[in-house]
């Protein structure tokens, strides 16, 4: 049920979930929205609920304290040395808890990862840092910060929103032109997860299944094509779908992605790309380090931690730690050399980032460094990566099989086309089109989720 | 009508799911009947659309039910007897309502199981389709109901087929043969040279059910490729795609007709029953479906069609499997599809079991 992208979430959790948050009270709303959260994590899993709330109840004691420590008309040193200390604390105990899980699920077994806890834990460190800047000006409310870190359209996946993005339930706007338009992100979402993102990830298998060692150059390439615009439709798309909910729950609309593969460099990228998680990073690490308004050679060290860090958090293979690291390389060449001059030609720029983020998406796919080996050997064949049994038409046979999800994908990463649908969102025939899109997804899900020999073709 | 202009979308998914589901609703017991859905987990609507994937369209419940399986089983091929487990011999073939259904035999109770007699002229001295061993037993409800598929043949037309004595050919032998498969075939076809001599009649998710039908991209029906060529060999794998679908007797009846057709259009032709591929150990043991031990029985099932003068059966996992039987891990990534470079494995044991 934690899948957006599942009948048993759109037909089931969420009808019954909305009737009754509608019907209720505005002050009882973010009550239900709690109560509902916290359904949503425990059906998707019953054991760590009590680590969510445990963390929670902790977060919340101890923002309380310090926030006590900053009330009053005059701040004394000593307060701030206390405040400082709780923050440091606090801090620590929840970045122990994420390596201490993570490690756990990679060493020991993998089902002992709970449930969205890099989202969750991210949310908490941001609320202690908030709290201690000042930036939460009210005193935090139990249900409020419950509700903040559990909210269950971003418990699971994200996007990792600040307290202060989130009004309270008497405060959010509600009519049916808002939920219209939420409903409206959830179905493009949907639409993206299942109709794109989930037919590429069947190529991406087909590489796999075949062997990289037998995919000729031009498959290889299309194969790292075709993984960057699944990862983008799979993240984007859930991220709609997340952002879409909130928008009908009488939220703001959080944006997570905006256009990233129209950019002209790959710090623009990511400033394009999960913005949320970068925007973390840049706000409780990298600025608190001393940013970029320091020496050449901290600025350096600023933006490797930050970019190992990245990729730490991404997953437990050293391929991630790779993958960080080529990114920040990548960065600190253009923030120190030849950055400003390539955003500034137009063409030049997009080719770059169209050329290396795909590459870079590579290295994020293959956890086998082997395999990364061979896949690479396949993309560049003259640097001695000769292929075993390869079949030099299968490009033309994936083309046919696949080109349509290309061209859809690729028309939906021109900005101007998303943007226009947009702008257009009331017009009758996006409508339509949406309306198809959901009707589509339903029906996919229905042949994959209801009967399982249909959906596993060989 | 504020409401209207206010949200349409919304009000456009309300009213065609209430539709749908009152589509389901007046279906459930007739056209939709087979189809299968979990309450707790998805709507009752989502019927409609399992039902879409069948080829079972809402317009049909217009029409009376017989009248709509017809239409659904000529679209899909699909004659699925899977709604009564063991249901008596499995000698019934239906009568196709296809053209050449006046060529065939109609579906006369037989007294040797699985035998369908043909008019075609056969000069091995026993005469074809004969002597074919009867199942041991039926398969249960139980076994049916958990998707097992039964062992009702032993290992009686394995002991057979295994006493013919297979010659290695070189490539030239497969000039004329053409290979029917899935997506397993579709390996063999690309990632050997197989496909310079031989004909590859093959598609993902094939299946018994739907192979005759079956219009194969840019090349059209085995119909139409025996009419336009004389094959010498006809080599076949299928059977993992329905390996959740009926029970072993259901399957074997249908690749029984199949077989005897793919006879009755190329009399000459040596007929090559490939035994299923086996999927990995790690899938074997952690799938309730696919998994080696209803592979080998339904194997066990179709090597009986073997006579050794016609048909014959041969099982490449003799070769891509390990000691304990199973599909070669480091053979396959999905634990299902052989890796490219391993194909060849299966083009070399080809080679080596050649028919004189």
């Amino acid at each position: 049920m934690v899948s957006f992208a599942g009948l048993t979430f759109i037909f089931r959790f969420l009808p019954i979930f909305l009737i009754i948050y509608y019907v209720v009270p505005s002050r009882y709303k973010d009550m239900v929205l709690l109560f509902g959260s916290y359904i949503f994590y425990a059906v998707g899993d019953p054991y760590f609920i009590v680590l969510l709330i445990f963390l929670t109840l902790l977060n919340y004691f101890v923002g309380k304290k310090m926030k006590g420590l900053a009330e009053g008309f005059e701040i004394h040193d000593w307060q701030k040395i206390k405040q400082k200390k709780l923050l440091i604390a606090i801090v620590a105990m929840d970045i122990c808890v994420l390596v201490l899980f993570k490690g756990l699920s990679t060493f020991v077994d993998n089902s002992l990862l709970p449930l969205g806890i890099s989202f969750y834990l991210f949310k908490m460190i941001s609320y202690q840092a908030d709290l201690y800047r000042g930036e939460i000006w009210e005193k935090p409310d139990f249900k409020e910060t419950a509700l903040y870190f559990s909210l269950f359209p971003q418990v699971v996946s994200g996007p990792i929103m600040r307290y202060n993005e989130g009004e309270c339930g008497e405060k959010r706007s509600y009519s049916p032109e808002q939920f219209e338009d939420g409903l409206k992100y959830f179905a493009a979402g949907l639409g993206m997860k299942v109709l794109l993102a989930d037919k590429l990830a069947i190529l991406w298998n087909d590489l796999q299944m075949i062997g990289f060692r037998s995919i000729s150059t031009p498959l290889a390439w299309l194969g790292a094509a075709g993984y960057s615009l699944q990862l983008y439709f799979d993240f984007w798309g859930y991220s709609l779908m997340s952002s879409g909910l909130l928008v009908m729950l009488g939220f703001d609309f959080i944006e997570n992605f905006h256009h990233p593969y129209a950019s002209r460099s790959i710090g623009e990228f990511y400033r394009r790309w999960h913005m949320t998680l970068g925007s973390f990073f840049r706000d409780y690490v990298y600025i608190p380090m001393g940013g970029s308004r320091c020496r050449r050679s901290r600025l350096v060290f600023n933006l490797a931690v930050v970019w190992v860090l990245t990729g730490i958090w991404h997953g437990n293979g050293f391929n991630f730690v790779l993958w960080g690291l080529i990114l920040g390389i990548l960065i600190i060449l253009e923030k120190l050399f030849y950055g400003k001059k390539l955003s500034s030609i137009p063409v030049l720029g997009n080719l770059y980032v169209l050329l290396l983020i795909p590459l870079s998406w590579v290295v994020f796919a293959i956890t086998d460094l082997k395999q990364l080996g061979i896949y690479f050997g396949r993309l560049f064949p003259f640097i001695g990566g000769a292929g075993v049994a390869v079949n030099a038409q299968d490009i033309v046979k994936y083309l046919q099989d696949y080109g349509i999800f290309f061209a859809a994908g690729i028309l939906l990463c021109i900005p101007a086309v998303f943007d226009f649908l947009e702008k257009h969102r009331k017009n009758p025939l996006v409508i339509l089109l949406l309306f198809i899109v959901f009707w589509c997804c339903v029906y996919f899900l229905s042949c994959s989720e209801g009967n399982p020999f249909m959906y596993l073709k060989f | 009508m504020k409401f209207i202009k206010q949200s349409p979308l919304f009000l456009l998914l309300l009213v065609s799911g209430f539709l749908l589901t009152l589509i389901a609703i007046v279906g459930k017991d007739n056209i939709y009947d087979e189809q299968e859905y979990d309450p707790l987990k998805a709507p009752l609507l989502s019927v409609v659309f399992t039902g879409i994937n069948e080829n079972l369209y809402p317009w049909q419940l217009l029409q009376s039910k017989e009248e709509t399986e017809v239409m659904a089983e000529i679209e899909s091929g699909a004659e699925d007897e899977s709604n009564e487990p063991a249901a008596g011999s499995p000698e019934v073939t239906k009568a196709e309502p296809s053209p050449e259904a006046s060529l065939k035999p109609s579906a006369a109770p037989s007294s040797s199981p699985a035998a369908v007699p043909t008019n075609a002229p056969d000069p091995t001295p026993v005469p074809y389709g004969e002597e074919r061993p009867a199942p041991l037993r039926e398969s249960t409800e139980e076994e049916y109901l958990n998707h097992i598929s039964a062992d009702i043949y032993g290992d009686v037309g394995i002991l057979k087929a295994a006493t013919y004595d297979f010659v290695t050919v070189d490539e030239s032998y497969f000039d004329d043969a053409l290979f029917i498969g899935d997506s397993r075939t579709v390996g063999l076809r690309d990632y050997t040279d197989l496909s310079e001599h031989a004909d590859f009649y093959c598609e993902t998710s094939l299946t018994i059910y739907k192979v005759m039908e079956e219009n194969f991209k840019g090349l059209g029906t085995i119909e139409e490729a025996l009419g336009a060529k004389d094959y010498g060999k006809i080599y076949i794998m299928v059977g993992i795609n329905e390996l959740g679908r009926g029970t072993t007797e259901d399957f074997m009846a249908k690749y029984t007709e199949v077989v005897d057709r793919l006879h009755e259009l190329e009399p000459e032709a040596k007929i090559i029953i490939q035994g299923i591929m086996r999927v990995s150990g790690e899938k074997s043991e952690s799938d309730a479906i696919f998994n080696n031990s209803n592979i080998n029985a339904r194997n066990r099932a179709i090597a009986t069609l073997a006579d050794n003068e016609t048909i014959f059966y041969i099982d490449v996992n003799e070769v891509v499997c390990d000691e304990e039987g199973n599909l070669n891990g480091d053979y396959t990534f999905d634990q299902i599809h052989l890796l490219g470079v391993y194909d060849d494995l299966w083009k070399q044991f080809l080679l080596s079991h050649g028919i004189e």
